[in-house]
């Protein structure tokens, strides 16, 4: 399922090591400190962000894309603090984004909406477009060549001379992460990308993300509630708990740290010593009712609540 | 994977689309409006009749209307930005060209500069884009209603400035509040009338052929982006604020643009003109022509001329029939007279009245 792909043509594969580094992380509303002292390391790869609602996960992202000022702390994008950038000169630095709730043109075609995570790579301006320079337009067919490339890997070509509003919430959601993906970023945030997503859609999600992180070593950053999803997806998983990192490390590690537990999954939660996790009953999983997770094997078994099962391998 | 799926990368047009290309449709409106004046087909409108100078000069004033329609679509239902100085900068492209391109030597209401016209026009339309680029920079960062209500503050100034002439300045030359003078410009070996009706139609060609190429492309997208995702387009990589001063930009362009068209087609100026009463004016061109419409200013621009001019004794009648209309068209029509046939098309009642008449010619025929 999550075979690693060579590179498909008309992609552009970037090699990049890019690391996010948030030191000592202070934001506050007024008098609602909402992060107070988070240390995060991002490295390439599939960084998990959990917590329980309310906790300063989206804070967490708003602050790295520029919508939330900090009080103190430094976030720094290979070694370079992103402080001084503006929302769109994070982007052309590297640092893509998707929203919880997507944010379409519903009107526009679903090309349309991801051309427009394009359009900061283009070299010709609006008087070219005008001019109907050649060059400009040759530059427009690369662009939808590599978007068309992006929408197939998510299951989208098929739709995309559709209007974006004519889809599904899930297909939305999918538009908006290919959309992210085409601007060529080294640090993605996904925010609950799996959310209001059918179990199809979250597998073509998950391995569109698999392929895509494979060929470019992208680091991802994933704020997710459905707990399986993160530990069968994220080798680092970071816990955030009122504003303040409470546990970090391995999905074992996490889910079996009494800390965590106690935070963040209430009470009526079994854990053993080997790290087996029996009868889950907690709000951790949304979507799907976690049966049985087998946490050295290479296969986990998810069963949604329709009773349908599917099966996940993860790379 | 390896084989890529066959989707094309251009959004496939429809077959009456690939018989009657959009550019062909488009290059036919012009030619047909260009030979107008010798084919006097529109005798029975008596308003829009082409055969003399008063269907003539209506068409021209409806040509002015529509290129000034044609930049606020772009900022209001491209950008979705409420700017209403328009007015003020129609009068800026107004009273500039006139200023500038009147004789230096010659009595208070017709004295100038002795600019060229054709040097005059565009100095004008792009220190218009500026003032509006300019007042763009805080107005993009207000919304809706107070973005509304500052840009009005802004086309009331300059009304106001060009009232004031030399006690603002000596050299503005605007003759006050009593109205200036237009020196018009004559295109060689055409009449008076032909002539701006010719100058007015070239400029909204201009205006049209900028506004189709940007729209449909990379501009048009940025646009709605702007529009329907605002705050979150940073992420995507677009500023929301350049795109909101581009559009402030092209639509005072254009207004200013029109401004100069109709001081050329009415050859007198006058600061009363340009109140809010014009950009209610423009405003009813706009929504019952269609917002976000290609051929919404015109078929708008057709429609205010006309009324105006039938109930051109009447002027309170005028306003009143122009609110109704206003109000109308939003309940109604909220995309417009040119998404008419769309929405015709898709509408429940216009099928069944189809089908009543396919079964009622059926029962015609099967009686006979």
């Amino acid at each position: 399922m999550s075979a690693v792909d060579t590179a498909a043509p008309g992609s552009s594969p970037s090699e990049s090591h890019a690391s996010l580094a948030i030191e000592d992380l202070h934001v506050a509303f007024g008098g609602n400190r909402v992060l107070q002292g988070v240390d995060l390391q991002f490295t390439p790869g599939f960084n998990g962000l959990i917590g329980p609602n309310g906790a300063g996960k989206t804070t967490v992202f708003n602050v790295i894309s520029g919508y939330v000022r900090r009080n103190e702390g430094s976030v720094r994008l290979n070694g370079e603090d992103i402080a001084p950038l503006s929302r769109t000169g994070r982007v052309k630095a590297g640092i893509g984004r998707t929203f919880q709730a997507p944010r379409l043109i519903l009107d526009a075609t679903v090309m349309e909406n991801t051309l427009l995570g394009r359009h900061h790579l283009f070299r010709w301006g609006h008087l070219a477009e005008l001019l109907l320079l050649p060059q400009q337009r040759r530059e427009e067919t690369e662009a939808r060549q590599v978007c068309m490339d992006m929408l197939d890997r998510f299951g989208l070509a098929d739709v995309a001379h559709e209007e974006a509003g004519a889809l599904s919430l899930g297909s939305q959601k999918l538009v908006e992460v290919a959309r992210a993906l085409v601007a060529d970023p080294t640090v993605m945030l996904l925010d609950e990308p799996a959310a209001g997503l059918g179990a199809d859609d979250v597998t073509v999600l998950l391995r569109g993300l698999r392929q895509i992180q494979a060929e470019r070593d992208l680091c991802m950053i994933i704020i997710e509630h459905d707990l399986q999803l993160v530990t069968s997806l994220c080798p680092k998983i970071s816990v955030l708990h009122f504003g303040e990192i409470i546990s970090e490390g391995s999905p074992e590690h996490v889910t079996t740290d009494p800390v965590v537990i106690e935070a963040y999954l209430g009470h009526g939660f079994e854990a053993e010593e080997g790290g087996e996790i029996h009868e889950v009953e907690s709000p951790l999983s949304e979507h799907h009712h976690i049966d049985h997770v087998e946490e050295e094997g290479e296969l986990t078994e998810v069963w949604t609540e329709d009773g349908d099962s599917e099966q996940e391998e993860p790379s | 994977m390896a084989d890529r799926v066959a989707t094309p990368l251009y959004a496939p047009s429809s077959r009456f689309r690939r018989a009657v290309p959009s550019w062909a449709t488009f290059l036919a409106v012009f030619v047909f409006l260009a030979l107008l004046p010798w084919l006097p087909i529109l005798g029975w409108t008596d308003i829009f009749d082409s055969g003399n100078d008063f269907g003539k000069g209506n068409l021209a004033f409806v040509f002015a209307f529509a290129i000034a329609a044609v930049g606020f679509n772009l900022l209001v239902g491209y950008s979705g930005t409420l700017g209403l100085a328009v007015a003020g900068l129609f009068a800026l492209g107004a009273y500039g060209t006139a200023v500038l391109s009147a004789p230096s030597e010659a009595r208070e209401a017709l004295a100038g500069y002795d600019w060229p016209f054709f040097v005059a026009l565009p100095v004008v339309c792009i220190a218009a884009a500026i003032i509006g680029v300019l007042v763009g920079f805080p107005a993009a960062r207000l919304k809706g209603f107070f973005l509304a209500i500052a840009t009005l503050a802004l086309g009331e100034l300059i009304v106001t400035i060009i009232r004031l002439d030399e006690k603002v300045w000596d050299g503005l030359k605007t003759n006050g509040g009593t109205g200036k003078q237009v020196p018009q410009f004559r295109v060689p070996g055409l009449g008076r009338v032909d002539s701006y009706y010719m100058l007015s139609l070239g400029a909204l060609f201009l205006m049209m052929v900028a506004y189709v190429v940007l729209t449909n492309r990379r501009l048009g997208r940025t646009l709605k982006a702007v529009r329907d995702i605002d705050i979150a387009t940073g992420p995507i990589g677009i500023s929301s604020t350049y795109y909101k001063l581009v559009a402030f930009g092209i639509s005072a362009f254009a207004a200013a643009l029109a401004g100069a068209m109709w001081a050329q087609n009415s050859s007198f100026a006058n600061p009363s003109a340009f109140r809010t009463r014009l950009l209610v004016f423009l405003l009813v061109v706009l929504i019952v022509g269609g917002l976000s419409h290609k051929w919404g200013p015109l078929i708008g621009a057709i429609f205010f001329v006309f009324l105006r001019q039938k109930l051109q004794d009447t002027q309170k009648l005028l306003f009143l029939i122009l609110g109704i209309t206003l109000i109308l068209a939003v309940l109604i029509l909220p995309n417009g007279i040119a998404a008419l046939p769309e929405r015709m098309r898709e509408s429940r009642w216009v099928k069944d009245l189809q089908r009543r008449l396919q079964s009622l010619a059926g029962s015609v025929g099967s009686s006979i």
